[in-house]
């Protein structure tokens, strides 16, 4: 009896593995970034899939389809490829310009649907067209890897603000905070960079901050931050690398609604134009480096609350620190008249191996 | 008083500890964060920490009516209304546990559907989980146990999986603490407590137990340690989702475990689900064997029939929910009955027993 179980478990178990359709990684297309722009009153997705070629390099092939409805693409897509193209390993999603203006987060919603997309892609919008990014040729390792380890490395070690498909969707649904996005564009044949952030107000952007304000936007909104930044003093120039950053926030007042800001760096000096750095330079570039950052993070808020946007998340900060809070009143006129103090605390430790 | 179990079949008391927690923790925590948060907003993680609480005063209860009749249900029913009407009045849980072990597998089949394989037969792999599950319950309770006792072990790894997400997480959305009503906190604590139903399934295996008295500790720990891994769960998931965002996820605790990202794996919640098959066994197990036990209790069929027969309904009752919509519903209705079961009935039968205890000694 316990030998007959034992064998039909072994049988059954044989047979309900072929149960299910099988994905073989040498048979299907791995769509890896995906790009949609609007072009004459439709949308227009493009997806890169790499092709890996015997010499171990990659060439990168780009279908497009247009549509009225959106995000099916995928489907006209399969048309045109010779094996199925499965989403699974989906990297970067690019928006092109006009795209990002008309609302992208009926297009997100594919991606939050499908389980097979993970929550830590990329996504970013383009200057120009979308397309023309996938198209051109940046590495060997494909497109896709390239555009996603660079939006990486930024966000690791330099002035791109933490960003993914969660933090883009929780910003989004968050009452009293609105998202951004990275933005891209093409420099010459085969050359991108990160030219700014996107700031969006819904799903829509509206406004795009430059490439030089990044440093400032993203110690406003990332907790812990690493970045570089030029300090212009009187009479010598100095470079100033940020190796720790803690921001936090206080409601100071309730009558008028205040939030103090404040902004700890540390930090060490990796370039100065000077001969020599002293305690009385160094507290100098400190000061310097204080006044610009309070200047240029008020001066951003200032421009967030004419636009009506909030990547800081003050609205959700107040909202956190009161009972009953009222939407409606916060964002009729309770977030344009919020005061906004910004400190900064600036300290350089170390001024590099000379002296 | 009749020996109703032989020595040599009961189980150590401590793994009362592991058969009340498995029996709680079940496909419930890959969703129940939506639900809760539905009516009380992010306030939601008291309810979860209440409604955990109060469980143990249902716990007491149960084996206060267990000390009492020295038995299980239907010596409980026995006890107080007699012989027949007790066998009419237990009859109607054969149902009950057939329509968790439906509940089970078939909420669990549907998360397979739409994480992993679309077009996954549910007859064949019910067929499959039925035969093993079966050949558990062959084995006897004390294997029933064994299972339960891995069901808890092996996938021990997985609350450490969460860790993951804290670089995305921001406990801001936790303020300000009770900004909502009771009401709202009562009505997501009810919801809550569809999550941790299962602890019933005492008062069926209390004949079961060696020593019920140094049980009684292991059974308040193993639902403590359910609370607390409830209510960390949830404080997590509020603090990984903005609120707008967690209403669209139906398993959020699925969608968080995308977040995780190790070298040798590109996306965690495949292997979870794979995982959660050993977490599912030991509930299905436990709810096919009460069932069966039960079975042979009331109408004396033998319990291995008993079995093959209960896992045939499953099997056939399985292939009629098709839809989202349709799991939904079985999930709803059976979470009611469970409730009222719980929160409803046990009280009622505990107050029964005290009553009758007092009307015969006089």
């Amino acid at each position: 009896m316990k030998k007959v179980q034992l064998w039909s478990l072994i049988i059954i178990m044989i047979f309900a593995t072929g149960c299910v359709e099988k994905e073989i990684l040498d048979d299907v297309n791995l769509e890896t970034a995906a790009g949609y722009d609007y072009i004459d009153k439709k949308v227009r997705g493009s997806a890169l899939v790499p092709v890996f070629l015997p010499d171990k390099t990659v060439h990168n092939t780009v279908f497009t389809a247009s549509s009225n409805l959106s995000r099916d693409f995928l489907r006209d897509i399969q048309r045109q490829s010779s094996d199925p193209i499965v989403t699974g390993s989906l990297e970067v999603v690019l928006f092109g310009e006009k795209m990002a203006k008309k609302g992208i987060v009926d297009i997100i919603d594919a991606f939050q649907r499908d389980a097979s997309i993970g929550t830590d892609i990329y996504l970013a919008v383009t200057e120009g067209p979308s397309k023309k990014i996938l198209e051109g040729n940046y590495s060997k390792r494909g497109n896709a890897i390239f555009i996603s380890n660079l939006i990486r490395q930024n966000i690791e070690t330099k002035d791109v603000p933490k960003t993914n498909l969660h933090l883009f969707l929780s910003s989004y649904y968050q009452k009293g905070k609105t998202a951004y996005l990275p933005t891209i564009r093409s420099i010459g044949k085969n050359k991108i960079e990160i030219s700014g952030i996107s700031l969006f107000k819904g799903d829509r952007v509206v406004d795009t901050l430059p490439a030089k304000q990044m440093f400032f936007f993203k110690l406003l909104v990332d907790n812990y931050s690493k970045g570089t930044f030029k300090v212009d003093m009187k009479t010598e120039k100095a470079a100033v690398e940020s190796i720790r950053s803690k921001f936090k926030m206080r409601l100071v007042s309730r009558k008028p609604l205040t939030v103090g800001i404040n902004i700890k760096i540390r930090a060490i000096l990796i370039e100065y134009s000077g001969a020599k750095v002293t305690t009385k330079e160094i507290k100098e570039i400190e000061k310097s480096l204080n006044e610009t950052i309070e200047r240029e993070c008020t001066k951003l808020i200032k421009r967030f609350q004419e636009k009506g946007i909030d990547p800081v998340g003050l609205g959700h900060f107040v909202k956190s620190r009161t009972r009953k809070f009222d939407f409606k009143t916060w964002e009729q006129t309770g977030y344009s008249n919020l005061k906004v103090n910004v400190k900064s605390d600036v300290m350089i430790t170390e001024s590099g191996v000379i002296e | 008083m009749e020996q109703l179990v032989p020595e040599k079949g009961k189980i150590s008391p401590f793994l009362v500890f592991f058969l009340l927690h498995t029996m709680q923790v079940g496909i419930g925590v890959l969703g129940f964060q939506r639900i809760i948060a539905k009516y009380a907003g992010y306030d939601a993680w008291i309810s979860v920490l209440v409604t955990g609480l109060s469980i143990h005063i249902i716990l007491w209860m149960m084996y206060k009516i267990g000390e009492t009749t020295n038995g299980d249900m239907l010596s409980a029913h026995t006890f107080v209304f007699g012989k027949k009407l007790g066998k009419i009045l237990t009859f109607p849980f054969i149902f009950y546990f057939t329509l968790v072990a439906v509940t089970i597998l078939r909420t669990f089949i549907e998360v397979i559907q739409v994480w992993m394989f679309p077009d996954l037969n549910t007859f064949w792999y019910s067929l499959a989980y039925c035969i093993l599950a079966i050949y558990i319950i062959f084995g006897g309770f004390r294997t029933v146990a064994g299972i339960a006792f891995f069901g808890v072990i092996l996938p021990l790894y997985l609350n450490f999986i969460f860790l993951f997400t804290l670089p995305y997480t921001d406990f801001k959305n936790l303020l300000p603490i009770f900004d909502h009503s009771v009401k709202d906190l009562l009505m997501s604590g009810y919801k809550m407590s569809l999550t941790y139903l299962g602890y019933e399934i005492l008062l069926f295996l209390y004949p079961y137990i060696k020593d019920p008295q140094r049980s009684k500790k292991w059974a308040h720990l193993g639902i403590l340690y359910t609370t607390f891994l409830y209510t960390l769960i949830t404080i997590i998931t509020f603090a990984y989702f903005s609120e707008g965002q967690l209403q669209k996820h139906v398993w959020p605790t699925l969608t968080m475990w995308k977040a995780v990202h190790m070298p040798f794996v590109e996306r965690f919640e495949y292997i979870g689900i794979a995982n959660w098959n050993i977490i599912i066994l030991p509930n299905f197990c436990i709810a096919l064997w009460c069932a069966s036990r039960l079975l042979k209790r009331v109408v004396h069929l033998k319990q291995k029939k008993g079995i093959l027969l209960i896992s045939f309904a499953c099997l056939i009752a399985i292939n009629f929910f098709k839809t989202r919509e349709q799991i939904n519903k079985l999930g709803d209705y059976t979470g009611l009955i469970a409730f009222f079961l719980n929160f409803g009935y046990i009280p009622f039968l505990f107050c029964l027993v005290l009553l009758v205890k007092k009307v015969k000694k006089k």
